[in-house]
């Protein structure tokens, strides 16, 4: 932001901001600036770690609505102060960092859950929930979003829907886009819209895919309803290890091929089985380590895995039994906690992607290859998370330790880029894409017209049209900064 | 400086996010900086600049903290989040930058004697501190149970084992005056010590061999205590819904006896809100939150009220004088003390 925090510009503008959601509400403190300013992108980790100066909104405002969001807006577009919206900051790709500072648009205080519609089956609610208060809210009344991410317990709906997140259940009950019935979207100019109440129609182009994957950039997402699921009679297991990842790779996709509907499938290549698998399941074995569920009801459940048993039958693997698979599911969030997790001092990401099977163990092998061909000092390991009929995502994720990270903390920006630009591209020169479910934000906004052709025309002409004054998260996805 | 002993933890949590559902003061103010991540992330800062343990924002943000441990308790590694920040507050007091309202609460509580008034007969000493007194309820119902029981016991009234001063960060002045609660108590030479407020719990069993004091007999919580005396019931508790305490739960994660007495007083437990993960306390951790942050604390409150499902006609049930004061104080809800619980059934 170009006002200078001591001019009485800046005070008049806390006013205005203060008179829409509150004098309480807009918020000036070195603490909360410092704690936008970094969010789960490693960039600004290492940058703090370093003692470099992170870059800090002006004001930090938590609106109570979408009215209160709305003026917000207003305000920013009057002053032509970028707006950058927050939910949980729990973003691995940058996309809540206020850049050019301005307006940290917190979602937090628009909490509440509006309604459990027990005939329908579904809830609305307001979009800055943290996922898990959102998800016990719906277990009380005996429902499940079936959204079970690993940051349930610290990112918001919003942040999901903006996000195109994903849950470990993902393979049966979708990810957030196939969750969502409706939003309410506050659009860059301040406009309260509705999108259509219900997902499948045709009337039109839908407007409510239009703002998921948005990341912010075409408006603030204040309202959704969801489908919500009776919680299941039975959730079962079942793990195996494979002697290899390509054969294991096999019998995943057979069960899906089968049309089989596991809720969830994953599968460790053999890298991350012998460690990271090991530190945090215990499990000491060489191999591939596939697990996969299924859930509903008890009698459908056992016939289910009964087939996928069979399926399985026909490959050579060490059957660990309902114990090795509900151990994984036991222990499914525990890889994220510090102690498990990769940190500073290493350099780390999750270049995660998606094909179909035709092509995903190209892009596993391409991205593999240029990782250890450019950075030999680095390790490599992926597993497959998240399932569909025609294909799976890849999380693979590349490893410098410490003494491998330039000390010099822009030379160990470039490095770090560099590995992105290399491996991404060999992704989608393999037939993946930039990203799966963490999206595009910061971090790989500058490869989106590579990926998109002209095609990304298209989505800087809606932008334009609906953002003139460029104040949603500028910078972000490709699109202009300020 | 003391944080330095909490690196870990810094190093832990300055990226970490997993946790933040359970920031109880986050959860009703909604800022970034009133979770475990931010405040590691300020300390980490301090750590190689101690110049900016001087920001008044900073300093806000370490004495806003409801001290719950609930994410400690939920961490899978269990990252002293709380260590860290009450060692942050002894620095911060140590350096001589406690803002003026930690001050002021503070001297309140140096200018009360720490060593307790003593009176009554019997083996078995009961610690009335100042937050049971607050509630006087809880005293009559100890006195009732025990005379039902034909059990004789002194009272040792006020008197401060200095766990509010340790959690505003005053850790030598807290360390003098645990010393002469404990050589007054130990005068009393009496065989059980029990107490009703956790944090009072916590400062006797915890706070005090770590300051290498001892304490002669055995110090319970009441739950334990009324537990050993296997009284017979007039009636079952029935349905009421049981507030975890964060000295109980979190701080002594084994600590079992509440529940036992409760299944021995015939209550059917339900869950209260939504899950057992969140503190429902309105900041006993934080003991003094009260005096230092009325305004926060009414908003936990109002968060607890707003999780009841039928917030007037609900029985709620604590361990703690503190939540029982706060959330009779600002909401609608009705609680009781296992105290008054076990004198109303027995
Ligand atoms: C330990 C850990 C594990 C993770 N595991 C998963 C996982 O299993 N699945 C998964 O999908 N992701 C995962 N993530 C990534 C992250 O949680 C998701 O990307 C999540 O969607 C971010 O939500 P948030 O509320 O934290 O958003 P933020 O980080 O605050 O914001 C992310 C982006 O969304 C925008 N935004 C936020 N709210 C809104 C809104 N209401 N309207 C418009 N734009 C908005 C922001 O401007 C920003 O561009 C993980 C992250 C962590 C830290
Ligand atoms: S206490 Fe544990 S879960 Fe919480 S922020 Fe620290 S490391 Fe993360």
């Amino acid at each position: 932001m170009l006002i200078e925090r001591k001019s009485y510009l800046f005070e008049m503008i806390r006013n205005e901001l203060a008179d829409a959601v509150g004098a309480e509400f807009v918020n000036c403190a070195d603490s909360d600036k410092m704690g936008h300013s970094i969010d789960y992108y490693w960039i600004p980790e290492l940058w703090h770690d370093r003692g470099k100066e992170t870059k800090k909104p002006d004001f930090v405002v938590h609106p109570g609505s979408a009215e209160e969001v709305s003026k917000v807006l207003k305000i920013a577009n009057q002053y032509q102060i970028p707006v950058t919206t927050w939910g949980g900051g729990s973003g691995s790709q940058g996309g809540a960092l206020p850049v050019y500072g301005g307006i940290i648009l917190d979602t937090k205080r628009m909490n509440k859950v509006l309604q459990i519609d027990e005939q329908s089956l579904s809830v609305t609610c307001e979009t800055g929930i943290i996922a898990r208060h959102l998800e016990w809210e719906v277990n009380k009344a005996g429902y499940s979003t079936m959204h079970l991410p690993a940051s349930i317990a610290c990112a918001t709906i919003g942040g999901f829907l903006a996000h195109r997140g994903t849950g470990v259940l993902s393979t049966k009950w979708g990810k957030i886009e196939d969750m969502v019935m409706s939003l309410e979207v506050v659009t860059p100019t301040g406009e309260i819209i509705q999108t259509l109440p219900v997902p499948r129609h045709a009337s039109g182009p839908d407007l409510t895919m239009l703002f998921l994957g948005s990341e912010g950039t075409l408006g603030v997402i204040t309202k959704v309803t969801l489908k919500i699921h009776p919680q299941p009679e039975a959730r079962k297991f079942r793990a195996f290890i494979f002697e290899d990842m390509h054969t294991a790779m096999s019998a995943g996709a057979d069960l899906m091929r089968s049309r089989l509907r596991p809720c969830a499938v994953r599968l460790y290549d053999e890298e991350e089985t012998s460690h990271h698998v090991k530190r945090v399941l215990g499990l000491d074995r060489k191999g591939a380590y596939l697990v996969f569920g299924f859930d509903g009801q008890e009698k459908i459940v056992d016939l289910e895995m009964e087939y996928a048993l069979q399926i399985m039958s026909r490959y050579k693997a060490e059957d660990l039994g309902s114990k090795g698979g509900e151990l994984w599911w036991e222990n499914k969030y525990k890889f994220f906690y510090p102690g498990y997790m990769f940190h500073l001092p290493q350099a780390f990401g999750t270049l995660d992607t998606v094909a179909d099977f035709a092509h995903i163990e190209k892009v596993y092998q391409a991205m593999k290859d240029v990782v250890k061909t450019n950075f030999p000092q680095a390790r490599f390991i992926g597993h497959f998370s998240h399932w569909y009929e025609w294909g799976c995502m890849l999380y693979a994720r590349f490893i410098f330790e410490g003494e491998h990270v330039p000390a010099d903390a822009e030379e160990a920006v470039a490095l770090y880029n560099r590995v992105w630009d290399l491996a991404i591209r060999a992704a989608i020169a393999n037939g993946g894409v930039i990203n799966e479910h963490h999206g595009v934000g910061l971090k790989l906004g500058r490869l989106m017209k590579e990926l998109y052709g002209d095609g990304f025309k298209v989505l800087e002409g809606i932008k334009k049209t609906l953002d003139p004054n460029n104040i949603m998260n500028p910078g972000k996805m490709g699109f202009k900064g300020v | 400086m003391n944080i330095e002993k909490h690196t870990e933890a810094i190093k832990a949590c300055r990226f970490c996010f997993m946790c933040r559902h359970l920031s109880g003061i986050g959860n009703v103010t909604f800022r970034e900086s009133d979770t475990p991540r931010v405040r590691a992330l300020l300390l980490d800062q301090v750590m190689s600049n101690p110049a900016l343990l001087a920001n008044a924002d900073t300093l806000e943000t370490l004495y806003n903290s409801d001290l719950s441990a609930a994410c400690r308790y939920h961490c899978v590694k269990h990252f002293d989040e709380n260590g860290l920040l009450l060692a942050a507050r002894e620095d911060v007091v140590k350096a001589g930058l406690a803002p003026a309202d930690v001050c002021q609460v503070a001297a309140e509580y140096l200018a009360r004697p720490a060593a307790p008034a003593i009176s009554g007969k019997g083996d078995v000493l009961y610690f009335i501190d100042y937050n049971t007194a607050a509630v006087p309820a809880i005293a009559t119902a100890f006195g009732k149970i025990m005379k039902k029981a034909g059990v004789s016991y002194r009272s040792a009234e006020k008197g401060c084992p200095g766990k509010a001063l340790k959690v505003l960060g005053y850790a030598n002045e807290a360390q003098k005056a645990a010393r002469e609660f404990a050589a007054a108590v130990n005068a009393a030479n009496v065989k059980t010590i029990v107490v009703s407020n956790p944090a009072a719990y916590d400062a006797l069993v915890h706070d005090f061999p770590e300051m290498g004091i001892k304490l002669k007999g055995k110090v319970m919580h009441t739950s334990e205590y009324l537990l050993s005396l296997k009284l017979a019931c007039r009636k079952k508790a029935g349905a009421l819904y049981y507030l975890e305490s964060d000295f109980l739960k979190n701080y002594h994660p084994d600590y079992e006896f509440p529940g036992k007495l409760l299944s021995h007083l015939g209550a059917k437990r339900l869950t209260f809100g939504t899950n057992n993960e969140e503190s429902y306390t309105c900041g006993e951790g934080a003991l003094v939150l009260q005096q230092l942050r009325p305004v926060l604390v009414k908003k936990l409150a109002c968060y607890i009220e707003a999780r009841a499902d039928h917030p007037e006609k609900d029985l709620l049930v604590t361990a703690s004088p503190y939540t029982r004061k706060q959330l009779s104080t600002h909401t609608k809800l009705k609680v009781v003390t296992l105290e008054e619980l076990t004198a109303s059934l027995i």
